[in-house]
């Protein structure tokens, strides 16, 4: 498994766990890469094994329930694994799959509405430790940002999606959406603010 | 005051550390408001926490992926656009193609730079004796004669021979036809007419 780094964010209280082969240019990948075009399956089990959770949370803050983000995950290792000869290593192969999440995830978001997850089928650690008012409180909130969000326009949304939940820098967030880092920051601005503006409506 | 752009403000927001950007958000309210609420979005932004499934549920997703892929090949590399190159046959036939080009390119540069001879005028009484153009009917000698005989026949003359012809459809054939034919025409007619005694 890819090491993993805890990054502190200034406007976020607890700490927050990247993995590291988001970051990092891994030879190992490109090995992994190499040996799955030569026919070994179990060198593409590795990548998916390596990078199933950003993809598959990539694609549940798209779909907002489980089942969808699931299906999903898996159309891109399937997409991937079909690509797989035109990753050239330009990138780094989880900017790759972040590119072909976030493509796979907008594309499936523009024909199908996707169902939000009922509030009793999240399941929380700290749940138990939180007064039940409070929890239900909170779970409203996060309905609602959720809800907001959805209503994004694509490319803030998805600026959002990996700015706030998957704490990419900014250019890579700008390799993954193929535009410059200023545009992602306009994106992201933007993104906050309508955010914001859709939350105090409700 | 120059007010701070989209840029600085989201780094201003996550807690960079532009110290002029600083500075100037400590005196204006506008950008100090404009940082504030980005805070705020990015708070809200995370009381939506994380869901993370079952770990079962990973065991599951790549055996689900492994299944996806099975008899499956990574596909070929799509084509670039210089793809094509590679084929002897198609390099050659494009060499080739651009040399034909150049030359043609070549020579149309060198026709369009070749010295003008100047062109020599005809004298005043030869062109008075030369044929009149291929198109210029009123001019023709021998068509202005077929006209006045035509002038002579009155409709109903020619309708009644069986000719059905349209209005204006002869003048459509005459100026059809060349001046070497318009005066053959006119010569054949002029034997017709003597022949018939017409004046």
């Amino acid at each position: 498994m890819a090491s993993e780094r805890c990054v502190e964010r200034p406007w976020r209280a607890a700490r927050v766990v990247v993995p590291d082969a988001a970051m990092t240019v891994t030879g190992d990948d490109r090995a992994l890469v190499e040996a799955s075009l030569a026919g070994d399956r179990s060198a593409f089990d590795t990548i998916v094994e390596r990078h199933q959770r950003q993809v598959y949370q990539v694609c549940y803050r798209f779909m907002n329930n489980h089942e969808d983000a699931a299906d999903l995950a898996q159309e891109v290792f399937v997409r991937a694994y079909r690509g797989l000869r035109g990753f050239k290593g330009q990138s780094t192969l989880a900017t790759w799959l972040y590119r072909i999440a976030v493509n796979v995830s907008l594309n499936r978001v523009a024909v199908k509405s996707p169902a939000f997850e009922p509030l009793d089928r999240v399941e929380r650690a700290d749940r138990a430790l939180e007064a039940a008012d409070a929890a239900i409180l909170r779970e409203e909130r996060a309905r609602d940002v959720r809800a907001a969000i959805a209503q994004l326009p694509r490319k803030q949304r998805a600026t959002l999606i990996l700015r706030v939940y998957h704490e990419l820098p900014h250019d890579q967030i700008a390799a993954i959406l193929g535009s410059s880092v200023g545009a992602v920051k306009a994106n992201f601005f933007h993104a906050l603010a309508n955010l914001k503006k859709r939350l105090d409506r409700r | 005051m120059k007010h701070l752009d989209e840029s600085q403000l989201v780094d201003l927001a996550e807690g960079g550390l532009d110290a002029p950007a600083a500075e100037h958000v400590e005196e204006c309210d506008a950008c100090r408001a404009r940082v504030a609420l980005l805070r705020e979005a990015l708070t809200d932004a995370q009381t939506d926490e994380r869901f993370e499934p079952s770990p079962l549920f990973w065991d599951h997703f790549s055996a689900r992926v492994s299944d996806a892929i099975r008899g499956e090949e990574p596909l070929p590399e799509p084509p670039g656009w210089t793809t094509w190159l590679r084929n002897p046959a198609t390099a050659w036939a494009t060499t080739a193609s651009i040399a034909i080009l150049l030359m043609v390119g070549a020579l149309w540069r060198a026709t369009l730079n070749a010295p003008v001879f100047p062109t020599v005028t005809a004298p005043a009484s030869n062109a008075a004796a030369a044929p009149p153009a291929a198109d210029d009917v009123d001019r023709d000698d021998a068509w202005a004669m077929v006209r006045s005989a035509a002038d002579g026949l009155a409709w109903e003359d020619v309708t009644a021979a069986g000719i059905t012809a349209h209005p204006g459809s002869a003048e459509g054939v005459a100026m059809e036809l060349t001046a070497d034919e318009r005066a053959e025409l006119a010569r054949l007619i002029e034997s017709d007419m003597k022949g018939s005694g017409a004046s």
